[in-house]
Protein backbone atom coordinates (compact mmCIF):
# COMPACT_ATOMS: atom_id res chain seq x y z
CA UNK A 1 0.00 0.00 0.00
CA UNK A 2 1.42 3.48 -1.12
CA UNK A 3 1.70 6.52 1.39
CA UNK A 4 -1.41 8.38 -0.79
CA UNK A 5 -3.46 4.68 -0.67
CA UNK A 6 -3.06 4.51 3.63
CA UNK A 7 -4.23 7.97 4.09
CA UNK A 8 -7.28 7.16 1.58
CA UNK A 9 -7.71 4.26 3.60
CA UNK A 10 -7.46 6.37 6.99
CA UNK A 11 -9.48 8.67 5.56
CA UNK A 12 -12.47 6.64 4.73
CA UNK A 13 -12.45 4.97 7.91
CA UNK A 14 -12.81 8.19 10.13
CA UNK A 15 -15.79 8.99 7.17
CA UNK A 16 -17.29 5.57 7.95
CA UNK A 17 -17.48 6.54 11.61
CA UNK A 18 -19.23 9.79 11.09
CA UNK A 19 -21.23 8.50 8.98
CA UNK A 20 -22.38 5.52 11.02
CA UNK A 21 -22.59 7.81 13.82
CA UNK A 22 -25.28 10.47 12.19
CA UNK A 23 -26.73 7.53 10.73
CA UNK A 24 -28.19 6.66 13.98
CA UNK A 25 -29.17 9.54 15.11
CA UNK A 26 -30.88 10.64 12.22
CA UNK A 27 -32.79 7.22 11.66
CA UNK A 28 -33.92 7.94 15.66
CA UNK A 29 -34.90 10.89 14.41
CA UNK A 30 -36.92 10.06 11.49
CA UNK A 31 -38.27 6.66 12.78
CA UNK A 32 -39.13 7.48 16.06
CA UNK A 33 -42.69 7.37 17.46
CA UNK A 34 -43.32 10.19 19.83
CA UNK A 35 -45.82 10.07 22.95
CA UNK A 36 -48.09 13.14 23.33
CA UNK A 37 -46.77 15.36 25.49
CA UNK A 38 -48.34 15.73 29.01
CA UNK A 39 -49.62 11.91 28.31
CA UNK A 40 -48.72 9.06 30.62
CA UNK A 41 -46.51 7.44 28.22
CA UNK A 42 -43.95 9.91 28.06
CA UNK A 43 -43.21 9.87 32.06
CA UNK A 44 -43.25 6.33 32.16
CA UNK A 45 -39.90 4.26 32.87
CA UNK A 46 -38.35 3.90 29.74
CA UNK A 47 -38.75 0.58 27.57
CA UNK A 48 -39.11 -2.31 30.21
CA UNK A 49 -38.67 -4.32 33.58
CA UNK A 50 -40.64 -3.44 36.92
CA UNK A 51 -43.04 -0.10 37.32
CA UNK A 52 -40.59 1.98 39.52
CA UNK A 53 -42.03 2.05 43.16
CA UNK A 54 -40.89 5.00 45.50
CA UNK A 55 -38.34 7.66 44.28
CA UNK A 56 -35.09 7.36 42.50
CA UNK A 57 -33.12 9.43 44.85
CA UNK A 58 -32.68 7.57 47.52
CA UNK A 59 -29.51 7.18 49.70
CA UNK A 60 -28.10 4.20 49.89
CA UNK A 61 -26.00 3.30 52.83
CA UNK A 62 -22.10 3.05 52.21
CA UNK A 63 -21.76 0.06 53.60
CA UNK A 64 -22.43 -1.82 50.49
CA UNK A 65 -19.92 -0.28 48.63
CA UNK A 66 -17.31 -0.94 51.54
CA UNK A 67 -18.45 -4.75 50.97
CA UNK A 68 -18.07 -4.48 47.46
CA UNK A 69 -14.68 -2.75 47.78
CA UNK A 70 -13.12 -5.79 50.02
CA UNK A 71 -14.49 -8.10 47.52
CA UNK A 72 -12.74 -6.86 45.14
CA UNK A 73 -9.49 -8.24 47.08
CA UNK A 74 -10.51 -11.41 47.32
CA UNK A 75 -11.76 -11.68 43.53
CA UNK A 76 -8.38 -10.31 42.44
CA UNK A 77 -6.94 -12.55 44.16
CA UNK A 78 -8.84 -16.00 42.66
CA UNK A 79 -8.56 -14.28 39.06
CA UNK A 80 -4.17 -14.72 39.68
CA UNK A 81 -4.50 -17.93 41.63
CA UNK A 82 -5.85 -20.20 39.25
CA UNK A 83 -3.62 -19.45 36.42
CA UNK A 84 -1.34 -19.86 38.69
CA UNK A 85 -2.20 -22.74 40.05
CA UNK A 86 -2.41 -24.22 36.53
CA UNK A 87 0.99 -23.48 35.83
CA UNK A 88 2.78 -23.93 38.95
CA UNK A 89 4.41 -27.34 38.38
CA UNK A 90 5.86 -25.72 35.64
CA UNK A 91 7.37 -22.92 36.33
CA UNK A 92 9.01 -23.83 39.96
CA UNK A 93 9.65 -22.59 43.16
CA UNK A 94 10.47 -19.10 41.75
CA UNK A 95 6.31 -18.48 41.11
CA UNK A 96 5.79 -20.02 44.55
CA UNK A 97 7.53 -17.45 46.75
CA UNK A 98 6.41 -14.54 44.13
CA UNK A 99 2.58 -15.44 44.84
CA UNK A 100 3.44 -15.44 48.14
CA UNK A 101 4.63 -12.19 48.50
CA UNK A 102 1.43 -11.11 46.24
CA UNK A 103 -0.47 -13.10 48.74
CA UNK A 104 1.41 -11.36 51.88
CA UNK A 105 0.27 -7.82 50.25
CA UNK A 106 -3.03 -8.95 49.52
CA UNK A 107 -2.84 -9.93 53.44
CA UNK A 108 -2.17 -6.37 54.15
CA UNK A 109 -5.02 -4.77 52.08
CA UNK A 110 -7.44 -7.11 54.32
CA UNK A 111 -6.43 -6.49 57.92
CA UNK A 112 -6.30 -2.67 56.81
CA UNK A 113 -10.26 -2.79 55.94
CA UNK A 114 -10.89 -5.43 59.32
CA UNK A 115 -8.88 -2.36 61.47
CA UNK A 116 -10.40 0.25 59.98
CA UNK A 117 -13.94 -1.60 60.48
CA UNK A 118 -15.10 -1.73 57.04
CA UNK A 119 -16.48 -4.68 57.85
CA UNK A 120 -18.55 -3.75 60.71
CA UNK A 121 -22.48 -3.88 59.60
CA UNK A 122 -23.35 -0.65 61.44
CA UNK B 1 17.48 -7.27 40.73
CA UNK B 2 19.93 -4.51 40.90
CA UNK B 3 18.40 -1.79 38.61
CA UNK B 4 15.11 -2.31 40.49
CA UNK B 5 16.77 -1.69 43.89
CA UNK B 6 15.40 1.98 43.91
CA UNK B 7 11.89 1.12 42.70
CA UNK B 8 11.55 -2.15 45.44
CA UNK B 9 12.98 0.11 48.47
CA UNK B 10 10.25 2.73 47.59
CA UNK B 11 7.95 0.00 47.69
CA UNK B 12 9.04 -1.73 50.70
CA UNK B 13 8.92 1.70 52.23
CA UNK B 14 5.13 2.30 51.11
CA UNK B 15 4.51 -1.31 52.88
CA UNK B 16 5.83 -0.32 56.26
CA UNK B 17 4.31 3.13 56.59
CA UNK B 18 1.11 1.15 55.75
CA UNK B 19 1.97 -1.99 58.82
CA UNK B 20 3.24 1.39 60.95
CA UNK B 21 -0.04 3.23 60.41
CA UNK B 22 -2.08 0.23 61.74
CA UNK B 23 0.01 -0.98 64.76
CA UNK B 24 0.53 3.12 66.18
CA UNK B 25 -2.07 4.38 67.95
CA UNK B 26 -3.95 7.02 67.01
CA UNK B 27 -2.08 9.84 69.10
CA UNK B 28 1.17 8.97 67.70
CA UNK B 29 0.51 9.16 63.71
CA UNK B 30 3.25 12.09 63.53
CA UNK B 31 6.18 9.41 63.31
CA UNK B 32 4.51 8.30 60.05
CA UNK B 33 5.50 11.54 58.31
CA UNK B 34 8.72 11.38 60.03
CA UNK B 35 9.32 7.86 58.45
CA UNK B 36 8.64 8.30 54.79
CA UNK B 37 10.67 11.71 54.46
CA UNK B 38 13.43 9.44 56.39
CA UNK B 39 12.90 6.47 54.25
CA UNK B 40 12.61 8.96 51.30
CA UNK B 41 16.10 10.51 51.85
CA UNK B 42 17.51 7.27 52.75
CA UNK B 43 16.94 5.81 49.40
CA UNK B 44 17.90 9.36 47.53
CA UNK B 45 21.52 8.56 49.53
CA UNK B 46 21.33 4.72 48.29
CA UNK B 47 20.90 6.40 44.91
CA UNK B 48 24.18 7.92 45.28
CA UNK B 49 26.37 5.24 47.25
CA UNK B 50 25.40 2.04 44.63
CA UNK B 51 25.85 1.49 40.79
CA UNK B 52 22.55 -0.02 39.99
CA UNK B 53 22.79 1.07 36.30
CA UNK B 54 21.37 -1.96 33.70
CA UNK B 55 17.74 -2.92 32.43
CA UNK B 56 15.77 -5.66 33.68
CA UNK B 57 12.78 -7.71 32.19
CA UNK B 58 14.10 -7.88 28.66
CA UNK B 59 14.87 -4.35 28.48
CA UNK B 60 11.33 -3.39 29.37
CA UNK B 61 13.11 -1.62 32.36
CA UNK B 62 16.17 0.13 32.07
CA UNK B 63 17.95 2.18 35.14
CA UNK B 64 19.98 4.71 33.14
CA UNK B 65 21.59 8.89 34.27
CA UNK B 66 18.21 9.63 32.31
CA UNK B 67 16.04 7.43 35.05
CA UNK B 68 18.81 8.01 37.61
CA UNK B 69 18.22 11.81 37.45
CA UNK B 70 14.13 11.54 37.48
CA UNK B 71 14.28 9.41 40.12
CA UNK B 72 16.50 11.83 42.11
CA UNK B 73 13.58 14.39 41.43
CA UNK B 74 11.09 12.24 42.12
CA UNK B 75 12.96 10.96 45.64
CA UNK B 76 13.46 14.95 46.74
CA UNK B 77 10.18 16.05 45.85
CA UNK B 78 8.72 13.35 47.77
CA UNK B 79 10.92 14.02 51.05
CA UNK B 80 10.56 17.25 50.95
CA UNK B 81 6.75 17.28 50.17
CA UNK B 82 6.06 14.49 53.05
CA UNK B 83 8.22 17.67 55.39
CA UNK B 84 5.62 20.03 54.82
CA UNK B 85 2.61 18.01 55.26
CA UNK B 86 4.01 17.21 59.15
CA UNK B 87 2.90 19.91 60.62
CA UNK B 88 -0.68 21.02 58.72
CA UNK B 89 -1.85 17.25 58.40
CA UNK B 90 -1.30 17.40 62.27
CA UNK B 91 -4.58 19.63 61.95
CA UNK B 92 -6.11 18.96 58.90
CA UNK B 93 -6.41 15.31 58.99
CA UNK B 94 -4.72 13.57 62.18
CA UNK B 95 -6.70 10.37 61.67
CA UNK B 96 -6.08 9.60 58.47
CA UNK B 97 -2.29 10.60 57.93
CA UNK B 98 -1.01 6.76 57.21
CA UNK B 99 -3.46 7.00 54.37
CA UNK B 100 -2.12 10.13 53.34
CA UNK B 101 1.61 8.93 53.40
CA UNK B 102 0.97 5.79 51.95
CA UNK B 103 -0.62 7.26 48.58
CA UNK B 104 2.05 9.90 48.22
CA UNK B 105 4.40 6.68 48.14
CA UNK B 106 2.88 4.47 45.94
CA UNK B 107 2.56 7.59 43.17
CA UNK B 108 5.81 7.80 43.98
CA UNK B 109 6.20 4.09 42.91
CA UNK B 110 4.38 4.58 39.81
CA UNK B 111 6.39 7.96 38.86
CA UNK B 112 9.60 6.20 39.43
CA UNK B 113 8.66 3.25 36.90
CA UNK B 114 7.72 5.15 34.77
CA UNK B 115 11.03 7.25 34.69
CA UNK B 116 12.31 3.50 33.75
CA UNK B 117 9.32 1.92 31.59
CA UNK B 118 10.93 1.35 27.79
CA UNK B 119 7.87 -0.50 27.05
CA UNK B 120 4.29 0.85 26.33
CA UNK B 121 2.15 -1.19 28.59
CA UNK B 122 4.25 -0.93 31.90
CA UNK B 123 4.51 2.67 30.75
CA UNK B 124 0.71 2.99 30.57
CA UNK B 125 0.21 0.68 33.87
CA UNK B 126 3.01 2.89 35.96
CA UNK B 127 1.48 6.17 34.71
CA UNK B 128 -1.83 4.70 36.06
CA UNK B 129 0.15 3.81 39.35
CA UNK B 130 1.05 7.46 39.50
CA UNK B 131 -2.24 9.13 38.36
CA UNK B 132 -4.52 7.25 40.83
CA UNK B 133 -3.10 8.45 44.36
CA UNK B 134 -2.81 11.57 42.93
CA UNK B 135 -6.52 12.06 41.98
CA UNK B 136 -7.23 10.82 46.09
CA UNK B 137 -4.83 13.00 47.44
CA UNK B 138 -6.33 15.82 45.61
CA UNK B 139 -9.53 15.28 47.02
CA UNK B 140 -8.14 14.94 51.09
CA UNK B 141 -9.45 17.67 52.86
CA UNK B 142 -12.83 16.16 52.52
CA UNK B 143 -14.72 18.45 54.22
CA UNK B 144 -13.57 21.87 51.55
CA UNK B 145 -16.12 22.07 48.57
CA UNK B 146 -13.28 23.21 46.88
CA UNK B 147 -10.88 20.41 47.30
CA UNK B 148 -13.49 17.97 45.91
CA UNK B 149 -14.34 20.63 42.95
CA UNK B 150 -10.86 20.46 42.22
CA UNK B 151 -10.02 16.63 42.64
CA UNK B 152 -13.53 15.51 40.31
CA UNK B 153 -12.25 18.07 37.31
CA UNK B 154 -8.33 16.71 37.90
CA UNK B 155 -9.80 12.95 38.07
CA UNK B 156 -12.35 13.62 34.82
CA UNK B 157 -9.27 15.34 32.88
CA UNK B 158 -6.80 12.67 34.00
CA UNK B 159 -9.45 10.06 32.59
CA UNK B 160 -10.12 11.14 29.53
CA UNK B 161 -6.55 11.97 29.05
CA UNK B 162 -5.61 8.11 29.66
CA UNK B 163 -8.22 7.40 27.44
CA UNK B 164 -6.86 9.55 24.74
CA UNK B 165 -3.22 8.15 25.42
CA UNK B 166 -4.13 4.54 25.44
CA UNK B 167 -5.98 5.27 21.84
CA UNK B 168 -2.67 6.70 20.26
CA UNK B 169 -0.56 4.04 21.92
CA UNK B 170 -2.73 1.81 20.42
CA UNK B 171 -2.59 2.70 16.75
CA UNK B 172 1.64 3.14 17.55
CA UNK B 173 1.15 -0.76 18.67
CA UNK B 174 -0.82 -1.26 15.73
CA UNK B 175 1.33 0.24 13.04
CA UNK B 176 4.66 -1.00 14.12
CA UNK B 177 3.88 -4.59 15.38
CA UNK B 178 5.89 -3.85 19.10
CA UNK B 179 5.52 -2.92 22.27
CA UNK B 180 9.36 -2.15 22.93
CA UNK B 181 10.24 1.20 22.62
CA UNK B 182 13.81 0.45 21.13
CA UNK B 183 11.96 -1.52 18.44
CA UNK B 184 9.38 1.02 17.78
CA UNK B 185 12.88 3.14 17.58
CA UNK B 186 14.64 1.25 14.81
CA UNK B 187 11.02 0.61 12.92
CA UNK B 188 9.28 3.84 12.68
CA UNK B 189 11.18 5.26 10.04
CA UNK B 190 10.34 2.54 7.43
CA UNK B 191 6.95 2.61 8.26
CA UNK B 192 4.55 4.90 5.61
CA UNK B 193 1.65 3.92 7.93
CA UNK B 194 -0.65 7.12 8.88
CA UNK B 195 -1.50 5.00 11.61
CA UNK B 196 1.73 5.60 13.33
CA UNK B 197 1.62 10.05 12.61
CA UNK B 198 -2.02 9.51 14.15
CA UNK B 199 -0.75 7.44 17.02
CA UNK B 200 2.05 9.88 17.56
CA UNK B 201 -0.37 13.05 17.76
CA UNK B 202 -2.90 11.13 19.43
CA UNK B 203 -0.48 10.14 22.27
CA UNK B 204 0.81 13.73 22.40
CA UNK B 205 -2.61 15.36 22.93
CA UNK B 206 -2.49 12.55 25.75
CA UNK B 207 0.34 13.64 27.42
CA UNK B 208 -0.29 17.64 26.88
CA UNK B 209 -3.33 17.29 29.44
CA UNK B 210 -1.06 15.78 31.90
CA UNK B 211 2.05 18.57 32.18
CA UNK B 212 -0.87 20.94 31.71
CA UNK B 213 0.50 22.67 28.64
CA UNK B 214 -2.13 25.17 27.06
CA UNK B 215 -4.86 24.66 25.47
CA UNK B 216 -4.98 21.21 27.65
CA UNK B 217 -4.26 22.99 30.98
CA UNK B 218 -8.18 23.83 32.15
CA UNK B 219 -7.46 21.74 35.35
CA UNK B 220 -4.23 23.05 36.62
CA UNK B 221 -5.62 26.09 38.52
CA UNK B 222 -8.33 24.82 40.15
CA UNK B 223 -7.03 21.78 41.25
CA UNK B 224 -4.33 23.60 42.65
CA UNK B 225 -6.73 26.16 44.51
CA UNK B 226 -8.09 23.02 45.71
CA UNK B 227 -6.09 20.43 47.07
CA UNK B 228 -4.43 21.08 50.36
CA UNK B 229 -1.42 23.09 49.76
CA UNK B 230 1.66 20.81 51.38
CA UNK B 231 0.38 18.39 48.49
CA UNK B 232 0.27 21.19 45.86
CA UNK B 233 4.33 21.45 45.65
CA UNK B 234 4.43 17.89 44.76
CA UNK B 235 1.52 17.61 42.59
CA UNK B 236 3.02 20.60 40.80
CA UNK B 237 6.70 18.93 40.51
CA UNK B 238 6.89 15.54 39.97
CA UNK B 239 4.02 14.14 37.83
CA UNK B 240 5.31 17.14 35.31
CA UNK B 241 8.68 15.75 35.86
CA UNK B 242 7.29 12.33 35.13
CA UNK B 243 5.47 13.75 31.98
CA UNK B 244 8.52 15.32 30.82
CA UNK B 245 10.50 11.81 31.36
CA UNK B 246 8.01 9.83 29.36
CA UNK B 247 7.88 12.76 26.49
CA UNK B 248 11.75 12.70 26.32
CA UNK B 249 11.49 8.65 25.99
CA UNK B 250 9.04 8.40 23.48
CA UNK B 251 9.29 11.87 21.28
CA UNK B 252 12.95 11.85 21.20
CA UNK B 253 13.92 8.30 21.48
CA UNK B 254 11.29 6.20 19.89
CA UNK B 255 9.15 8.56 17.56
CA UNK B 256 12.35 10.71 17.29
CA UNK B 257 12.43 9.41 13.34
CA UNK B 258 8.80 11.21 12.86
CA UNK B 259 10.07 14.52 14.37
CA UNK B 260 8.91 16.25 10.70
CA UNK B 261 5.49 15.44 11.78
CA UNK B 262 4.83 15.92 15.45
CA UNK B 263 7.42 18.83 15.56
CA UNK B 264 4.57 21.33 14.38
CA UNK B 265 2.35 20.45 16.76
CA UNK B 266 4.64 20.62 19.47
CA UNK B 267 5.67 23.84 18.11
CA UNK B 268 2.31 25.17 18.56
CA UNK B 269 1.77 23.85 22.06
CA UNK B 270 4.91 25.32 23.19
CA UNK B 271 4.29 28.88 21.94
CA UNK B 272 0.64 28.99 23.45
CA UNK B 273 2.06 27.69 26.51
CA UNK B 274 4.29 30.01 27.20
CA UNK B 275 1.95 33.30 25.78
CA UNK B 276 -1.29 32.02 27.57
CA UNK B 277 0.56 30.57 31.02
CA UNK B 278 2.36 33.82 30.98
CA UNK B 279 -0.24 36.10 30.28
CA UNK B 280 -3.14 35.08 32.49
CA UNK B 281 -0.67 34.44 35.97
CA UNK B 282 -1.23 38.80 35.56
CA UNK B 283 -4.73 38.97 36.69
CA UNK B 284 -4.32 36.55 39.57
CA UNK B 285 -5.19 37.62 42.97
CA UNK B 286 -4.32 34.16 44.89
CA UNK B 287 -1.51 33.10 45.09
CA UNK B 288 -2.19 29.29 44.65
CA UNK B 289 -3.75 30.24 41.17
CA UNK B 290 -1.34 32.56 40.13
CA UNK B 291 1.85 29.91 40.86
CA UNK B 292 -0.55 27.40 38.99
CA UNK B 293 -0.44 29.58 36.17
CA UNK B 294 3.57 30.38 36.51
CA UNK B 295 3.72 26.72 36.87
CA UNK B 296 1.87 26.68 33.42
CA UNK B 297 4.73 29.01 31.89
CA UNK B 298 7.61 27.21 33.29
CA UNK B 299 5.90 23.79 31.13
CA UNK B 300 6.23 26.07 28.12
CA UNK B 301 10.01 26.80 29.27
CA UNK B 302 10.82 23.26 29.33
CA UNK B 303 8.86 22.81 26.20
CA UNK B 304 11.84 24.74 24.79
CA UNK B 305 14.15 22.20 25.83
CA UNK B 306 12.14 19.56 24.17
CA UNK B 307 11.45 21.05 21.01
CA UNK B 308 15.35 21.60 20.54
CA UNK B 309 15.99 17.79 20.34
CA UNK B 310 18.83 17.86 20.90
CA UNK B 311 21.48 16.12 24.04
CA UNK B 312 22.26 19.85 25.26
CA UNK B 313 18.31 20.76 25.33
CA UNK B 314 17.24 17.55 27.11
CA UNK B 315 20.31 18.25 29.32
CA UNK B 316 19.28 21.79 29.95
CA UNK B 317 15.82 20.63 30.27
CA UNK B 318 16.80 17.87 33.65
CA UNK B 319 18.54 20.97 34.98
CA UNK B 320 15.40 23.10 34.68
CA UNK B 321 13.51 20.56 36.75
CA UNK B 322 16.24 20.36 39.60
CA UNK B 323 15.97 24.26 39.90
CA UNK B 324 12.33 24.14 39.31
CA UNK B 325 12.08 21.43 41.77
CA UNK B 326 13.59 23.32 45.05
CA UNK B 327 11.70 26.70 43.63
CA UNK B 328 8.68 25.55 43.58
CA UNK B 329 8.74 23.39 46.50
CA UNK B 330 9.66 26.41 48.03
CA UNK B 331 7.34 28.55 47.35
CA UNK B 332 4.32 26.23 47.83
CA UNK B 333 5.93 25.52 51.36
CA UNK B 334 5.96 29.74 52.45
CA UNK B 335 2.12 29.35 50.79
CA UNK B 336 1.33 27.02 53.10
CA UNK B 337 3.00 28.47 56.28
CA UNK B 338 1.41 31.93 55.37
CA UNK B 339 -2.14 30.50 54.46
CA UNK B 340 -2.30 28.42 57.97
CA UNK B 341 -1.15 31.73 59.56
CA UNK B 342 -3.88 33.93 57.98
CA UNK B 343 -6.47 31.38 57.01
CA UNK B 344 -6.45 33.19 53.18
CA UNK B 345 -4.21 32.66 49.77
CA UNK B 346 -4.87 36.04 48.70
CA UNK B 347 -2.34 37.63 47.60
CA UNK B 348 -2.88 40.46 50.14
CA UNK B 349 -2.05 38.11 52.80
CA UNK B 350 1.37 38.63 51.79
CA UNK B 351 1.73 42.53 52.23
CA UNK B 352 4.36 43.44 54.35
CA UNK B 353 5.22 39.63 55.06
CA UNK B 354 8.81 40.75 56.07
CA UNK B 355 7.34 42.49 59.70
CA UNK B 356 5.43 39.30 60.24
CA UNK B 357 8.01 36.64 59.71
CA UNK B 358 11.60 38.26 57.88
CA UNK B 359 13.48 34.80 57.36
CA UNK B 360 9.96 33.36 55.81
CA UNK B 361 9.88 36.66 53.45
CA UNK B 362 13.45 36.37 52.46
CA UNK B 363 12.56 32.29 51.56
CA UNK B 364 9.71 33.59 49.34
CA UNK B 365 11.79 36.22 47.36
CA UNK B 366 14.43 33.86 47.15
CA UNK B 367 12.13 31.55 45.20
CA UNK B 368 10.42 34.51 43.43
CA UNK B 369 13.50 35.53 41.97
CA UNK B 370 14.13 32.01 41.06
CA UNK B 371 10.94 32.00 39.30
CA UNK B 372 11.47 34.97 37.24
CA UNK B 373 14.73 33.97 36.70
CA UNK B 374 16.72 36.59 37.60
CA UNK B 375 20.29 36.51 38.00
CA UNK B 376 22.33 34.46 40.19
CA UNK B 377 19.44 32.09 41.63
CA UNK B 378 18.82 29.27 40.00
CA UNK B 379 16.08 29.65 37.71
CA UNK B 380 18.53 32.40 35.92
CA UNK B 381 20.69 29.07 35.11
CA UNK B 382 17.35 27.16 34.55
CA UNK B 383 16.08 29.80 31.57
CA UNK B 384 19.06 30.48 30.38
CA UNK B 385 20.65 27.16 29.77
CA UNK B 386 17.15 26.12 27.99
CA UNK B 387 17.63 29.50 25.64
CA UNK B 388 21.51 28.92 24.50
CA UNK B 389 20.04 24.94 23.71
CA UNK B 390 17.37 26.44 21.78
CA UNK B 391 19.56 29.02 19.67
CA UNK B 392 21.94 26.04 18.81
CA UNK B 393 19.32 23.68 18.11
CA UNK B 394 17.99 26.42 15.52
CA UNK B 395 15.01 27.78 17.33
CA UNK B 396 15.96 31.53 16.97
CA UNK B 397 12.44 33.09 17.16
CA UNK B 398 10.89 30.89 20.00
CA UNK B 399 13.63 31.89 22.08
CA UNK B 400 13.37 35.76 21.70
CA UNK B 401 9.48 35.21 22.25
CA UNK B 402 10.60 33.06 25.35
CA UNK B 403 13.17 35.96 26.50
CA UNK B 404 9.98 38.71 25.68
CA UNK B 405 7.73 36.64 28.03
CA UNK B 406 10.27 36.24 30.76
CA UNK B 407 10.42 39.81 31.22
CA UNK B 408 6.42 39.46 31.77
CA UNK B 409 6.75 37.21 34.27
CA UNK B 410 9.00 39.24 36.14
CA UNK B 411 6.54 41.72 36.32
CA UNK B 412 3.97 39.34 38.26
CA UNK B 413 6.84 37.76 40.46
CA UNK B 414 8.05 40.91 41.78
CA UNK B 415 5.02 43.02 42.13
CA UNK B 416 4.46 39.97 44.86
CA UNK B 417 8.13 40.30 45.85
CA UNK B 418 7.77 44.25 46.42
CA UNK B 419 4.69 43.92 48.46
CA UNK B 420 6.20 41.55 50.73
CA UNK B 421 8.64 44.30 51.55
CA UNK B 422 7.18 47.63 50.64
CA UNK B 423 3.48 47.67 51.58
CA UNK B 424 1.90 47.44 55.18
CA UNK B 425 0.62 44.33 56.82
CA UNK B 426 -3.20 44.04 56.86
CA UNK B 427 -4.79 45.39 59.70
CA UNK B 428 -3.98 43.03 63.18
CA UNK B 429 -1.80 40.59 61.19
CA UNK B 430 -0.21 38.64 63.88
CA UNK B 431 3.60 37.43 63.80
CA UNK B 432 4.15 34.35 61.64
CA UNK B 433 5.90 31.17 63.78
CA UNK B 434 6.34 28.25 61.31
CA UNK B 435 7.40 24.66 62.93
CA UNK B 436 10.02 22.18 62.96
CA UNK B 437 9.61 20.53 60.08
CA UNK B 438 7.88 23.20 57.26
CA UNK B 439 11.55 25.34 58.75
CA UNK B 440 13.64 22.28 57.32
CA UNK B 441 12.14 21.88 54.07
CA UNK B 442 12.62 25.65 53.69
CA UNK B 443 16.15 25.87 54.33
CA UNK B 444 16.48 22.88 52.40
CA UNK B 445 15.05 24.60 49.13
CA UNK B 446 16.50 28.18 49.60
CA UNK B 447 20.02 26.94 50.06
CA UNK B 448 19.58 24.73 46.97
CA UNK B 449 18.27 27.57 44.78
CA UNK B 450 21.15 30.21 46.23
CA UNK B 451 23.56 27.57 46.14
CA UNK B 452 22.63 26.19 42.06
CA UNK B 453 22.39 29.98 41.45
CA UNK B 454 26.14 30.82 42.76
CA UNK B 455 27.72 27.41 41.85
CA UNK B 456 25.63 25.78 39.04
CA UNK B 457 28.42 24.17 37.40
CA UNK B 458 28.73 20.36 38.63
CA UNK B 459 24.36 20.21 37.99
CA UNK B 460 25.31 21.38 34.40
CA UNK B 461 27.94 18.92 34.21
CA UNK B 462 25.69 15.75 35.15
CA UNK B 463 22.39 17.05 33.96
CA UNK B 464 24.53 16.90 30.08
CA UNK B 465 26.31 13.87 30.66
CA UNK B 466 23.05 11.68 31.71
CA UNK B 467 21.18 13.68 28.86
CA UNK B 468 24.20 12.93 25.99
CA UNK B 469 24.09 8.87 27.26
CA UNK B 470 21.34 8.56 24.80
CA UNK B 471 21.04 11.47 22.68
CA UNK B 472 23.75 13.77 20.97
Amino acid sequence: MSASEAWIAAGTFTGVAFVIAAGTLIAAALLRVRARKHSEARTRTYECGEEPDGGAWVRFHPRYYLVALVFVIFDVEAVFLLPWAVSLRSVGAVALWSMLAFLAILLLGWVYAVKKGALRWV
Amino acid sequence: MQPLLIDLSIAALALLVFVADLLMPSEEKRGLGHLASAGLVLILLLTFVLDMQGDAFGGAYVLDPLALWFKRVFLLAGALAALIALDPAEQAFARRQGEYYLLLLLSLLGMSILSSARELLLIVVSFELMSLPLYVLTAFTKSSKLSGEGALKFYLVGATSLAITLFGLSLVFGATGTTMLPEIAANAGAIRSPLLVLGVLTTLAGLAFKIGAVPFHMWVPDTYEGAATPFVGFLAVAPKAAGFALLVRLYLVAFAPLSVRFQPALLALCVLTLVVGNVLALTQTNIKRLLAYSGIAQIGYMMVGLLAQTGEGVGMLLFYLAAYLFTNVGAFAVVCAVGAASGSDDIRAYRGLSRRNPALALAMLVFLLSLGGIPFVAGFWAKMGIFIAAWHAGLHWLVLLGAGLAVVGVYYYLRIARSLYLDDPEEGAQPITIGAPLRLALIVCGTAVVLIGIWPRPWFDTALDAAKSFLH
